[in-house]
């Protein structure tokens, strides 16, 4: 998996996500507000993220092992003492095949190991298998809403899911034990005899 | 003495932002968790001074309910840059006490040793980042004033 940095969002990275936002398939898998939003007032609207929102809302760039922007991340819904939010992602399109699911796990990261988040609410459309793929979305939600949004001319319906502490903890010991068969299966192929 | 130069609030929140590892904990701040504007923001509510000495950051507050009494930071081991600032405060801010809240192992603890600081308590747990709780600890200087 490739190396995903997450840093803080600056006016300097408002132009490349109001690109995103416009993007087709960002429309219609998040939202497609900044199709009838004006430029001034998409960058007014990050800006005060920036500026002011930092009790409700915070928006991170995610960046490339060359430091180079692959996509944001954004929390909103932030419950400090709870310690719960929900996370959303934007991947730029040239990177969501090399990057996308390290984006996701980058953001989550940070987000649990700097903010102290505990419970991270998850909302994908059930149509979007950009970054989630459809078995797990399938696997992982916990509503199934229909009518959740109305984006690019359709009704979409959405999944909505929580990840907890133990949610992390077992994904991580799921992971370490793939890990393991992986290196059993090694070790036990590079022990037998060469075939004559 | 190292020369002082007093930062105004943007580009101390700017040059925070620059070094967000070194400055965690700088005066209460954390630029790996706050950007420039809330940093900004903080230094203003707070009522806070950064200078820049040899490119070492140095801060200041003051204690509201005790005038004379400064909670002091700095980014380097180095006890030069804090010497000035401390002999800064006791003339222009009439300081004879300082306080200090540093993460444990910081660059900072040299420095405020070496100056005179010395430990007054340790708060358990007292922030959170890097995926757990750490500790934070106290020191306190006093001077004839």
């Amino acid at each position: 998996m490739p190396f995903v940095t997450v840093r803080h969002f600056t006016e300097d990275d408002i132009p490349t996500r109001t690109a995103l936002l416009r993007e087709s398939r960002f429309q219609a898998n998040l939202t497609d507000f900044a199709v009838v939003s004006a430029d001034d007032a998409l960058t007014a609207n990050q800006r005060r993220t920036i500026e002011r929102e930092h009790a409700v809302k915070r928006m991170f760039t995610l960046c490339g092992s060359g430091g180079g922007t692959v996509g944001f991340a954004w929390i909103t819904s932030i419950d400090w003492p709870g310690q719960t939010c929900e996370l959303s992602f934007g991947v730029l399109p040239e990177c969501r095949g090399r990057y996308g699911a390290a984006a996701v796990a980058a953001a989550h990261a940070h987000i649990r190991a700097e903010l102290n988040m505990r419970v991270v609410v998850n909302q994908v459309l059930e149509h979007n298998t950009m970054l989630v793929p459809a078995e797990l979305l399938s696997e992982q939600r916990r509503v199934r809403c229909a009518y959740d949004s109305y984006t690019v001319g359709e009704w979409r319906t959405a999944c909505y899911w929580t990840e907890s502490e133990q949610d992390v903890a077992r994904q991580r010991e799921q992971a370490a034990q793939r890990r393991r068969a992986i290196a059993d299966r090694i070790r036990t192929a590079s022990a037998s005899p060469l075939p004559s | 003495m190292a020369d002082l130069s007093l930062l105004g609030t943007a580009e101390a929140a700017a040059r925070l932002s620059a070094a967000p590892q070194t400055a965690r904990g700088f005066l209460g701040l954390d630029p790996v968790t706050q950007n420039a504007a809330l940093l900004a923001r903080e230094l203003t509510r707070t009522g806070a001074q950064v200078l820049s000495a040899d490119g070492v950051l140095l801060g200041y507050a003051p204690n509201s309910v005790q005038p004379r009494q400064g909670w002091v930071a700095t980014t380097s081991a180095d006890p030069a840059p804090l010497a000035a600032l401390l002999d800064f405060l006791r003339t222009y801010r009439r300081c004879t006490s300082y306080v200090a809240e540093v993460p444990e192992g910081a660059p900072a603890v040299a420095a405020l040793e070496a100056c005179g600081f010395t430990g007054a308590g340790r708060l358990p747990g007292h922030v959170f980042h890097s995926g757990g709780y750490h500790d934070v600890l106290v020191y306190s200087a006093t001077q004839e004033g």
